[in-house]
C-alpha cells in the first residue's frame, strides 16, 4: 500500500475567500475524456413558458422523453432512493451480475427491465466504477434490448480514471456522471483510496 | 401583559453534523477582499429605544400604571422592566437580617445601579440585554437571566427609577406616581403577603423603620426631576392619554426614519454589480425545469411542494459551500489516507417565518438534526415597514461556525436586513451568516450586501424587485 499521497490536493472554498482561509483537500482526479460529465442535466428539454401565480410569464423549459432507472444489484440499489427523490414514479429495472469464480469474468445472472425500455432514456446506477467490467456487461444488455448508447447515462458516486478510459474506448457516445474521480486502482482492481466494498458498507454494516 | 421576549430553551445537542460537501473544484484565485465599497449603515427601529421611567412610593401604583400603558398601546414592542430585578445579592449577614425584616430594601444602596445602567445602555444601542432575576424568597439573584431584545419602548418602573443621574440621562420621559401614604401602606400589606410571602407584622415593621424614612429622604425628592407627576394612577385618564400619545408619536417618528433609511439604501442598486458573495444558482436544465414547474400557476400543490423541497435541498447544499471547513485526513477501509474536510464547527439555521419554513424540508434532507431558531418578521400593511414580532434562537448561536438564514423570497430586503441584524445583535459574526432564499430582486440584494458586506447569500433565481410573496402562499396553501 502506498503511503505517499498522489491524489491531487487543492485549497477549496468559495472564490471570494482568501487562500489562507481555505482548507486543503483531495480533489477529483482530472480525466480528459469527453463523455465524462458533471451533472444530471443531459436529458432533452423543450422550452415551455408558463404563467406564475403573480400573473407574469416565466420562460421555462420542460423535460422531454421518458426515463427509466436500471440498477446493477446490489450496490446500485442504494442509489434508487436518490432517483425516486427526484422522479417519484420512475420505472426501475434491475440487473444482477456476479463474478464467475471459474473464469473470473463477470456473468449475467438475472435481469428484469421495463418492456418499453428501448423508448426510454436509461439511468444506469452503480455507485462504484472501478474497471467497469460489470457495467460494460450491463450496457451490452441494454443495447441488446434496443437502447441506443447515446440514451444511456451511467451514474456513479466514485469512479477510477482507468474505468472511465475503458468506457470511453468501448462506448464513445455513452455519458458517465460521477461525483468524484479517485486516484486509481490497486492490484486487486479496487478503487483507492476508495471507500471499501460499497454493498457491504451500505447494507450489512 | 408586558411582553418580554424569551430566549430559546436548550435544544438537543447536535452530535453528528451531516455534511454534504461538494468540494469547489476551482482553485482559489485570490479574492476581491477589501475592495468592497464603503459600508452603508442600517439602524433597526429598536436601535434607539425610548425609555420611560416611572418612580413613586412603594404601593403608589407604578406597576399598575405601567401595565395600563402597555395595554393601551397594544403593541408587541413595549417591555416593562422592574428595577426590583436589580437588587444586590445579599451576603450571609445581610441575608439573615433580611429574613428578620431588618434589612433596608428601600434605600438606593440595595440596588445595583451599575448593572442597571449597563443593561439600559445595551438596550439603547439595540443590543440584547440579559436581565438578572431576583428571588424575594431567597434574597438572592437567581442563576438564570431573562433577556430583553428589540423593544421600541421600555418602561422602567421602580421606587428609584429617577434616582441615578446616569439613568436619568437615558430616559426619554420621566413620570412620578403619587398616592396617599395610607393607600400605599395598605396596598403594600396586601401585595407582600400575597406575592412575597411575608407576614403583616414584618411588613409593618419594615414600613416604619425603612420605607417611610427612605421615602422622605430619597423617593420624594425624585419629583423634582420628573416631567409629569401623576396623581391617582390609572384612574387619571388625562395623564394616561398624555403618556400614550407621547409614546405613539415617538414610534411614528422611528418608523418614518427607518423607512427613509431603507429607501436611501436603494441608491446605486442599478449601477453597481452584485458582490461575489452573492451566489445565484447556475441555471442548469434541471434547475430551470424545476423552476418551470414551481412557477406554473397550473402545477398541482402536491407537485409544487415536491419540487420546491427538491430545489430547497439544492439551495441548502449550495449554502454549505459557503461555510467554513477545516482539513481532516481519514483512513479508508483500504487503509489509505484520504485528505477530506470537516465543518469548522456546529452549523445551525434560523428560519424567517413564515416563508423560510418552506425551506425547512430541504434543510432537514441535508442536515437532519440541524438546530433551528425562528424569527417572525411581518411587514406592516399600512406602512410597508418590516416589524420584528417574535424570535427564538439557539442559546449558543454565537459559537456556531455557520448560521444559515432561510427565507423563501426576498423582495425589498427589509425583513432580511432585520433578520441579519437580529443575528448580529446576538453575537453571530457576519462572515458566518449565509442567507438562503429561493428568489430575490437586485435591489434587495444590493441593500443587504451594502449594509452587511461580509455575509454570503445563496439565491435560487433573480426576480423583479417588487415580487409578491407567492411562494409561501403556494407552499402552505393559504
Amino acid at each position: 500500500m502506498s503511503e505517499t499521497e498522489v491524489a491531487p490536493v487543492k485549497c477549496v472554498g468559495p472564490e471570494y475567500r482568501a487562500e489562507s482561509q481555505k482548507p486543503t483537500a483531495t480533489v477529483s482526479t482530472v480525466v480528459n475524456i469527453d463523455n465524462l460529465t458533471e451533472g444530471l442535466n443531459h436529458l432533452p428539454t423543450v422550452s415551455h413558458t408558463v404563467t406564475t401565480p403573480v400573473g407574469r410569464p416565466y420562460d421555462g423549459l420542460s423535460f422531454q422523453g421518458k426515463i427509466a432507472g436500471v440498477s446493477i444489484m446490489r450496490a446500485g440499489e442504494a442509489m434508487e432512493q436518490g432517483l425516486r427523490d427526484c422522479c417519484r414514479s420512475v420505472r426501475i429495472g434491475k440487473i444482477l451480475i456476479q463474478r464467475d469464480e471459474e473464469t473470473a469474468q463477470p456473468k449475467l445472472f438475472y435481469d428484469k427491465l421495463p418492456e418499453d425500455i428501448a423508448d426510454r432514456w436509461v439511468l444506469l446506477l452503480d455507485p462504484m466504477f472501478a474497471t467497469g467490467g460489470s457495467a460494460i456487461m450491463a450496457v451490452d444488455v441494454l443495447k441488446s434490448r434496443g437502447v441506443p448508447e447515446e440514451r444511456i447515462l451511467f451514474l456513479n458516486v466514485l469512479a477510477s480514471p482507468e474505468g472511465i478510459k475503458n468506457f470511453a474506448g468501448k462506448f464513445p457516445k455513452l455519458r458517465v456522471v460521477t461525483a468524484f474521480v479517485d486516484e486509481g486502482l490497486d492490484e486487486k482492481n479496487y478503487i483507492i483510496p476508495g471507500l471499501g466494498d460499497f454493498g457491504d458498507r451500505y447494507y450489512t454494516r | 401583559m408586558p411582553s418580554t421576549i424569551p430566549t430559546a430553551p436548550g435544544t438537543p445537542q447536535l452530535e453528528d453534523l451531516v455534511m454534504n460537501l461538494k468540494a469547489n473544484g476551482t482553485a482559489g484565485t485570490s479574492s476581491a477582499d477589501g475592495t468592497i465599497a464603503n459600508r452603508a449603515h442600517y439602524a433597526p427601529p429598536w436601535a434607539d429605544v425610548s425609555i420611560i421611567g416611572i418612580a413613586g412610593s412603594s404601593g403608589s401604583g407604578k406597576s399598575t400604571l405601567s401595565q395600563a400603558i402597555v395595554s393601551k398601546l397594544n403593541l408587541p414592542w413595549v417591555v416593562i422592566l422592574s428595577i426590583d430585578s436589580f437588587y444586590k445579592s445579599l451576603d450571609e449577614e445581610a441575608s439573615r437580617k433580611a429574613f428578620r425584616c431588618e434589612y433596608d430594601f428601600d434605600a438606593p444602596d440595595a440596588l445595583d445601579f451599575d448593572v442597571l445602567v449597563d443593561r439600559l445602555r445595551d438596550l439603547k444601542a439595540g443590543k440584547r440585554a440579559d436581565i438578572p432575576v431576583y428571588s424575594f424568597e431567597k434574597h438572592a439573584r437567581m442563576e438564570q437571566t431573562t433577556s430583553i431584545y428589540s423593544p421600541h419602548v421600555l418602561i422602567l418602573e421602580g421606587i428609584f427609577a429617577l434616582h441615578d443621574p446616569r439613568v436619568l440621562e437615558l430616559l426619554d420621559m420621566k413620570i412620578f406616581c403619587e398616592a396617599d401614604a395610607d393607600t400605599c401602606l395598605s396596598r403594600r400589606i396586601l401585595r407582600d403577603q400575597r406575592e412575597r410571602g411575608r407576614d403583616v407584622e414584618g411588613i409593618i415593621k419594615q414600613w416604619f423603620s425603612f420605607v417611610k424614612p427612605n421615602f422622605e429622604m430619597f423617593v420624594d425628592p425624585q419629583r423634582k426631576v420628573a416631567d409629569i407627576i401623576v396623581p391617582r394612577g390609572v384612574e387619571n385618564q388625562v395623564a394616561m392619554t398624555m403618556v400614550t400619545q407621547f409614546i405613539q408619536q415617538k414610534l411614528l417618528e422611528k418608523s418614518t426614519h427607518h423607512r427613509a433609511a431603507l429607501t436611501r439604501l436603494e441608491i446605486g442598486a442599478l449601477s453597481e454589480p452584485l458582490t461575489p458573495k452573492v451566489h445565484i444558482m447556475n441555471q442548469t436544465s434541471q434547475m430551470r425545469g424545476m423552476n418551470t414547474i414551481i412557477h406554473d400557476i397550473d402545477t398541482s400543490s402536491e407537485d409544487f411542494i415536491f419540487y420546491f423541497n427538491r430545489l430547497s435541498a439544492l439551495l441548502v447544499e449550495q449554502a454549505l459551500n459557503n461555510i467554513f471547513f477545516t482539513s481532516q485526513t481519514i483512513i479508508t477501509p483500504q487503509n489509505l489516507p484520504y485528505r477530506g474536510l470537516a465543518p469548522a464547527g456546529e452549523v445551525s439555521a434560523v428560519v424567517v417565518l413564515r416563508g423560510g419554513a418552506a425551506l425547512e424540508a430541504g434543510l432537514h434532507r441535508v442536515i437532519p438534526d440541524c438546530k433551528t431558531g425562528r424569527v417572525l418578521i411581518q411587514s406592516n400593511i399600512r406602512t410597508g415597514e418590516p416589524e420584528l414580532h417574535y424570535q427564538v434562537l439557539p442559546k449558543d448561536i454565537a459559537d456556531h461556525s455557520a448560521v444559515l438564514l432561510l427565507d423563501a423570497q426576498m423582495s425589498s430586503g427589509g425583513s432580511a436586513l432585520m433578520a441579519v441584524q437580529v443575528l448580529v445583535d446576538h453575537g453571530v459574526k457576519e462572515e458566518r451568516i449565509v442567507l438562503v432564499t429561493y428568489s430575490a430582486g437586485r435591489m434587495g440584494l444590493h441593500r443587504l450586501t451594502k449594509v452587511f458586506p461580509d455575509i454570503s447569500v445563496v439565491v435560487g433565481n433573480l426576480c423583479t424587485d417588487a415580487e409578491e410573496r407567492w411562494v409561501e402562499r403556494r407552499y402552505f396553501r393559504c
